[in-house]
């Protein structure tokens, strides 16, 4: 038996050999990965699940708690939602059964239930606002709809439709730029989110919290236990400075105008298109947007509904652009609407002053000029010398031209030193060539053309800056660029003696419980160098273009002696379109302290005073409807 | 006096009196760790279905009764009759392996992933548990025969082809898991024979081109292929062929040193580890009670296996002395295989832990086997 005892100790050795290996592996997999394991182990066994909270509503200015007025809220809806993997053998029968109840067509339901963003052991809804009888009748009869539930759940809704649409935003799905951007925030790839306007801008305030489940799951998915939960949050209410009243009286007012433009010809005889425009009512000494109407619109409930192929096209169209906020997101040719901020700093510079008087000649020839390059006035007689402020009122431009060719001077003299170009530079201390930094989304900044960029302008200049970019900036022409927004800003600084305020159209955030989060806007503090006296002088001279000057015509018959207006009309032209039509205005009792700025802008609208200032004036009736302004303007000649 | 002496020297090797007490313990204790084990694996998801979370744990139980029993049965016949009958259990063995095989006899599961067994009554015989024990008998029978200190080539082909029959009828199964036991089973007995150590490199050469064989002539499965892969290079396969091994290694590894404690376990709670309470049931032990648990159980083996190594050392003829050392090598074997696959240093066959994974065939057949072990450990004076 000797033999065999060694041939055994041969077979223990083996086996020895095999208990270390298996307690090395363990000891490595226990005790020196064990942490990673716990981890995979932890990740597949617990799943989260999120609850969406109440997005915030977006309310009017005028709300109270007592009487809110929703501009955006929120609307209860039963949605039919199928989970697919508890259909069980008669899928197709239930289908149909859901099909006949919710009129939905059998192939849109298998679409949806078939679409790979839903895992089949998930809800998908396939059936929205359906009636509470739907949802009864399924309770009813489980045994029949197997894996059919009728859940409550809540959807955007838009009661203002067409109004204010550029402003208020829409809701959609997360695009990948902003999953990209929010990922870190807790935002998934399924969210919906804000895509425009208020919706967007103000998107951290409106989402809420979402609710977090973490469920303990077994390896088919199913739940078995719940680890830890809590409730959404829902998203804080933001109420804007915009007044629904004042929004829907100046769409209305706008919408009229254009239709009442498109009865006039212009200077070739065509109809005015007047396709287009916006108007923007803003508090002079604050910032705050009142309205902001931009015309043509769109519906946000189209985007909650998802867009039918009329509609895709409609807001894919550029030449329509209603998806665009014509106030801040598009910039227009000024027009004479920019005399008063070139006249200011014509002063400031010392070109003109407030005593002056200067000559309204036909047509303005550069001194010197051999070209033979004209700038003629809109009218071909010589006007004789006159103010500044009758200067404005009549809109002369060839005086203008003849600051505009001071600037060009100032800097062909001195093209190399430190505010080489004083025009440019003064221009953009009231804002122009940056956005306003209003708290809406994609704003632009137009343009001040200057030496710099028309040196990367080589077609346009192709021997650099000449004293036409000066002369057309002075008179609003040109290259010049600006939205209705800035303009107003500007405006509202001439108003209110100087002040640059940051526009707003949310007044403050309040939570779901009712208390103030955060106040918006108030940010005044950019200041305009020019003194009390010049701003007076020219809001001075605003006034007699709505009393004797190009906007008399449609103001006829105002009661100036209750409410003060000051306006310039602006009429730009644009290469292959008819005239942009303009009308810059402050407004208020007290001449010297106006309330509210507003500028309405109409697109081949044509004269200033034809179409963008009777536009005003039906404005301004709305807004102080106690001076009963029942006057209508009689005379219709075309006036610059 | 020498009457007395001679009485009571009798009385002394009577049978009885030299029972292995601590194999029968080892046993017991193992058994009494499976039916935790099994409660563990099976409860929470009985209790899902709806059903009682004892059913597992039950059946096992009672199939643990039953083996005790025949263990019983087996120890008290002489092992050395059992070498007499060798060539008829043999042959029994092989032919309940072709009938298996034989549509309404035997009965496989669709996907054919499974071993084959015949239905009886609410359990499953699957015979390939007990050809092994036929084959170490069969075995032992030959080798006890040699005459000469080492075994001749002739025996060692004898041996061999003996050992070939129920392979093939088991591979073809298909049955790797089962396969591989027979082939630690035959290594061992013929190592413990004496074989010379280049006639067992040859054996090894041929073993080796035999697989490669096998793989090459598409006799084995899919599945197995895929199995085979997913162990050889893990990130290589898709993760549905890597997926039982991935759960296997997480709930293992998860459990850490000290473990997360009975029934705590979240891999096995959760039915994340298939075939848990069978063939992974040592998942349950690595997630549940962590390295400290796992050593454990493995020096209980490792004490089953030292029993049965010292059985064949003690035994008193070549035959026991096979025996016990075939069944030493079948225990073995199986060890290091299913918990091995279980850690990821085995591929994956469907191979039972003895005592520990649910079944009923293949507690009987190591039941059985502890009982020739008590066999031949109580009659080695007679």
């Amino acid at each position: 038996m000797d033999k065999a005892t060694s041939r055994l100790r041969v077979l223990a050795l083996l086996v020895v050999v095999m208990f270390l290996a298996l307690s090395t592996r363990l000891w490595f997999l226990q005790v020196l990965a064990a942490q990673g394991f716990n981890k995979e182990a932890h990740a597949q066994s617990v799943r989260t699940v999120y609850a969406d909270p109440l997005r915030g509503q977006i309310l009017d200015a005028s709300s109270t708690p007592t009487h809110p007025v929703v501009l955006v809220g929120n609307r209860e809806s039963l949605e039919v939602r199928i989970t697919p993997s508890e259909l069980g053998s008669q899928g197709e029968a239930v289908i149909l059964r859901v099909s006949q109840m919710t009129g939905v067509p059998v192939s849109e339901i298998a679409k949806t239930l078939q679409d790979p963003k839903y895992l089949p052991t998930q809800a998908i809804p396939v059936a929205e606002f359906v009636p509470k009888n739907v949802k009864y009748a399924i309770a009813e009869h489980p045994q029949q709809f197997p894996g059919v539930s009728v859940e409550s759940t809540f959807v955007r809704s838009y009661p203002m439709g067409t109004t204010a649409a550029q402003v208020l935003g829409y809701t959609g799905l997360i695009d990948s730029t902003q999953y990209a951007a929010w990922q870190k925030n807790g935002y998934g790839p399924n969210d919906i989110v804000g895509k425009n306007g208020v919706e967007l801008s103000y998107e951290q305030y409106l989402r809420g919290e979402q609710g977090v489940t973490k469920l303990l799951v077994n390896s088919d998915g199913e739940a078995l236990g719940t680890v830890s939960s809590t409730k959404p949050t829902p998203g804080d209410d933001v109420q804007l400075s915009l007044n629904d009243h004042v929004e829907k009286l100046a769409q209305k007012a706008l919408l009229d105008g254009m239709q009442h433009a498109r009865s006039y010809h212009d200077q070739n005889g065509n109809l005015l298109r007047a396709n287009a425009g916006a108007v923007v009512v803003m508090d002079a000494h604050t910032g705050g947007i009142v309205a902001m109407v931009s015309t043509p619109s769109y519906n946000p409930l189209w985007y909650e509904r998802g867009l039918t192929p009329s509609q895709s096209k409609y807001l894919s169209n550029s030449n329509i652009g209603a998806i665009n906020n014509r106030a801040t997101q598009l910039a227009y040719t000024p027009g004479s609407t920019f005399k008063p901020i070139t006249g200011l700093a014509a002063i400031k510079e010392g070109y003109a002053s407030l005593g002056g008087s200067y000559n309204c000649v036909g047509t303005y020839t550069q001194p010197g000029d051999t070209s033979g390059a004209q700038f003629v006035n809109w009218t071909t007689a010589n006007l004789g010398y006159m103010s500044i402020q009758t200067a404005l009122s009549e809109s002369c431009d060839t005086v203008f031209d003849a600051f505009g060719s001071d600037f060009y001077y100032a800097w062909a003299n001195n093209p190399l030193g430190t505010n080489s170009d004083p025009l440019q530079g003064d221009l953009k201390q009231w804002g122009f060539e940056q956005p306003t930094g209003v708290d809406l989304p994609y704003e632009v900044s137009g343009l001040v053309p200057d030496p710099a960029w028309a040196n990367t302008q080589k077609t346009l200049f192709p021997y650099g800056w000449v004293p036409g970019g000066d002369i057309l900036t002075m008179i609003g022409s040109g290259y010049v660029q600006v939205t209705p927004l800035q303009l107003a800003r500007a405006y509202a600084a001439i108003a209110n003696g100087g002040h640059l305020c940051t526009p707003h159209v949310v007044n403050q955030i309040i939570s779901s419980s009712g208390t103030v989060v955060k106040k918006i806007g108030g940010d005044c503090a950019q200041t305009v160098p020019y003194s009390a006296s010049e701003l007076s002088y020219i809001r001075g001279a605003l006034r007699s273009v709505v009393t004797s000057g190009t906007a008399q015509c449609a103001f006829q018959g105002f009661p100036f002696s209750q409410v003060a207006v000051a306006g310039k009309t602006g009429t730009a032209e644009r290469p292959n379109k008819q005239d942009t039509s303009w009308f810059a205005s402050m407004v208020g009792p007290n001449p010297e302290r106006p309330d509210y700025v507003i500028v309405t802008m109409v697109e081949q609208g044509g004269f200033g005073g034809q179409t963008a200032a009777p536009i005003t004036r039906q404005v301004i009736d709305g807004l102080y409807p106690k001076i009963g302004d029942a006057s209508s303007p009689s005379c219709v000649t075309p006036d610059r | 006096m020498d009457l007395v002496a001679s009485r009571t020297f009798a009385q002394e090797r009577r049978p009885i009196r030299h029972v292995d007490w601590l194999l029968l313990l080892i046993t017991l204790g193992l058994c009494a760790v499976g039916l935790l084990l099994v409660y563990s694996a099976t409860s929470q998801t009985l209790r899902n279905m709806g059903l009682d979370s004892f059913d597992r744990t039950n059946k096992q139980a009672i199939t643990m009764v039953l083996g005790g029993i025949f263990a019983l049965v087996i120890a008290a016949i002489d092992y050395r009759f059992l070498k007499i009958y060798a060539g008829f259990i043999y042959i029994g063995s092989v032919l309940s392996l072709i009938l298996v095989r034989i549509p309404g006899i035997g009965s496989t599961d669709v996907s054919g992933t499974a071993q084959r067994w015949f239905a009886v009554g609410a359990f499953q015989i699957t015979p390939s548990e007990f050809t092994k024990l036929a084959l170490i008998l069969a075995l032992g029978a030959v080798l006890a025969n040699i005459r000469t200190p080492e075994p001749t080539l002739r025996d060692i082909g004898k041996a061999l082809f003996l050992a070939a029959i129920p392979l093939g009828l088991v591979f073809l199964g298909p049955d790797i898991g089962t396969s591989i036991t027979i082939t630690g089973i035959v290594v061992g007995m013929l190592i413990v024979a004496g074989t010379k150590l280049r006639h067992l490199l040859v054996l090894c050469a041929v073993g080796i081109i035999a697989i490669v064989l096998v793989f090459q002539t598409g006799v084995i499965k899919d599945f197995q292929r895929q199995r085979l892969a997913a162990f050889l290079d893990p990130q290589a396969v898709p993760a549905d062929v890597r997926y039982n091994l991935d759960q296997s290694l997480i709930a293992v590894g998860s459990g850490g040193l000290f473990g997360k404690g009975y029934l705590q376990g979240i891999q096995t709670n959760l039915d994340y580890v298939p075939e848990q309470h069978t063939d992974f049931i040592f998942t349950v032990a690595g997630e549940e009670f962590g390295f400290v648990g796992g050593i454990a159980l493995l020096a209980l083996y490792a004490l089953l296996i030292w029993r049965s190594i010292r059985i064949s050392w003690l035994a008193k003829d070549p035959f026991g002395t096979y025996v016990a050392a075939g069944i030493a090598s079948m225990f073995a074997i199986q060890m290091f295989v299913n918990v091995g696959m279980a850690i990821g240093i085995m591929p994956i066959t469907g191979i039972p832990l003895p005592f520990l994974s649910y079944g009923g065939t293949s507690i009987l057949a190591s039941f059985a086997a502890i009982g020739l072990l008590e066999s031949i450990h109580m009659r080695r004076f007679t």
